[in-house]
């Protein structure tokens, strides 16, 4: 199948991805993905569970190592260039992971002081992203007793922290109720153009209403990828694809 | 280096929060202090020679269960993929998760310094042995920590994890015992690799630059490997 292709939203690069596979053993996770996403744009991977979406967020944030092909991530390979790729991003899993016996406040000051911040800088981009966040109410809870959708929150308050270039998302509204979802959507959208967002989605209103961009995945291989109008209606076109 | 600073502190409130490593402390100082008693109103010798073979023997038990969770629950968790994916070198991940767990296991082999306290207040015990005694503690608790983490990285699941270093650590016990059974050079080989061989000489105020080698070496081949398998991605 032909890919079709749209020209990026801005000219630099925040996403270069030449040829990329992921392999399980025998398992073709990813197959000879390659994608330009530009710098400042909301881009989103669509696609049904176990199409791959995972796996290429996983190669991006540096978690996952391509089996095949190139990844370059603000301008820095993500294999060869690890951690100064990995300097360049805030990346939220799916699961939304915290370290259940800390309160809010010290795990956003542990994930702070992990991505490099100084003493000094981290109680101020604290306090910048829970102002953000609206994160006043929770500071001082223990994140195990935190609401899903306050659980977002703070996953999404420890990838800003350190004013990533690139903030990765994956499947950032899974399991949130009809309001934190618009919440959630609103706050990505904010994002840019200040950030580029990649964000992995596997429903199609969402991706309409939250990216400027969208590729299909599907099988592990990339069906197509073009630019959301405000008015888009992407169905006919995804159906085309599948 | 800050980011191992960091990353430490975390391990330590982890370590020092959990019930587990509490549970641990008790069961082993309880048996220890039960012990104790015991061989010092029986044999009224003011060593601590038996002590430290059962603090061995006890370490041997309860190191694997300490250290289980280390990466295991990091992978469970999903909270290894934080980790992974921030701007920090594997090795001081496990560095880290190491330290922690040295100090807590080096913590409670202090916690039975007061035997020896005991033994100066009422006795006149040779000191030698009792210095040298808890250099072989720190050694071979050291490797048991090291051993503990690197099969917690290889697995999210604890038990599996607590269950492959407590095999590694018997075998490595007892592997001197199958010397016999292999011809020249092997069956050097295989004495030169038992725990215990290593550890009652310096245990008995005997060190050893090769002893005490054999500890470090171990260590670090057990940490080596863990970093190694962490950034398998």
């Amino acid at each position: 199948m032909t890919v079709e292709r749209a020209a990026p939203a801005s000219t630099g690069a925040a996403v270069v991805a030449r040829n990329v596979s992921k392999r399980y053993g025998p398992v073709l996770a990813l197959d000879d993905v390659s994608l330009d996403i530009a710098q400042g744009e909301v881009f989103c991977l669509l696609g049904p569970n176990g199409s791959g979406k995972t796996t290429f967020i996983r190669m991006l944030a540096g978690y996952l190592a391509p089996s095949h092909g190139a990844l370059t991530l603000a301008g820095h390979d993500v294999t060869t260039d690890s951690l100064a790729a990995r300097r360049k991003l805030g990346y939220v899993p799916e699961s939304v992971p915290t370290y259940r016996h800390m309160r809010v406040d010290e795990f956003l000051r542990f994930m702070g002081r992990l991505r490099g911040l100084s003493t000094g800088e981290v109680g101020a981009a604290i306090e910048r992203v829970a102002a953000m966040l609206m994160l006043g109410d929770v500071m001082r809870k223990p994140t195990r007793a935190l609401s899903r959708g306050f659980r977002q929150r703070v996953g999404l308050a420890q990838a800003l922290l350190h004013d990533p270039e690139i903030v990765i998302l994956d499947e950032p509204t899974n399991g949130l109720d009809p309001r934190q979802i618009i919440e959630v959507r609103s706050l990505i959208r904010s994002l840019a153009p200040r950030h580029t967002v990649i964000m992995s989605s596997h429903i199609l209103s969402e991706v309409e209403k939250t990216a400027d961009r969208v590729a299909v995945l599907l099988g592990g291989k990339l069906r197509g990828e073009r630019a959301v109008g405000a008015s888009a209606d992407l169905e006919p076109w995804f159906m085309s694809l599948t | 280096m800050s980011q191992l600073g960091v990353l430490t502190r975390k391990e330590l409130h982890g370590t020092f929060t959990s019930p587990i490593g509490y549970t641990i402390a008790a069961v082993f100082l309880l048996v220890l202090g039960y012990t104790f008693s015991l061989s010092l109103f029986q044999t009224k010798v003011a060593n601590l020679n038996y002590i430290f073979h059962q603090m061995y023997v006890l370490s041997v038990l309860l190191v694997p269960v300490l250290t289980m969770r280390a990466f295991a629950e990091e992978r469970r968790n999903d909270t290894l993929e934080l980790l992974l994916t921030a701007p920090v070198r594997e090795v001081w991940i496990v560095l880290a998760k190491y330290l922690a767990g040295v100090a807590m296991v080096w913590g409670m082999y202090a916690g039975s310094i007061v035997y020896a306290v005991i033994l100066g207040l009422y006795g006149e015990p040779d000191w030698g042995p009792i210095y040298s005694g808890y250099l072989a503690l720190a050694l071979c608790g050291s490797l048991l920590v090291a051993i503990g983490i690197l099969t917690s990285s290889v697995t999210e699941n604890q038990v599996v994890a607590a269950a492959l270093a407590l095999g590694i650590v018997l075998m490595l016990w007892f592997i001197d015992a199958a010397s016999s059974l292999v011809g020249a050079p092997f069956d050097q080989l295989l004495v030169n690799l038992s725990l215990i061989g290593h550890f009652r000489p310096i245990a008995t105020g005997s060190v050893f630059l090769s002893d005490v080698a054999y500890f470090i070496t171990g260590t670090l081949f057990a940490l080596f490997l863990a970093t190694r398998w962490l950034s398998e991605r």
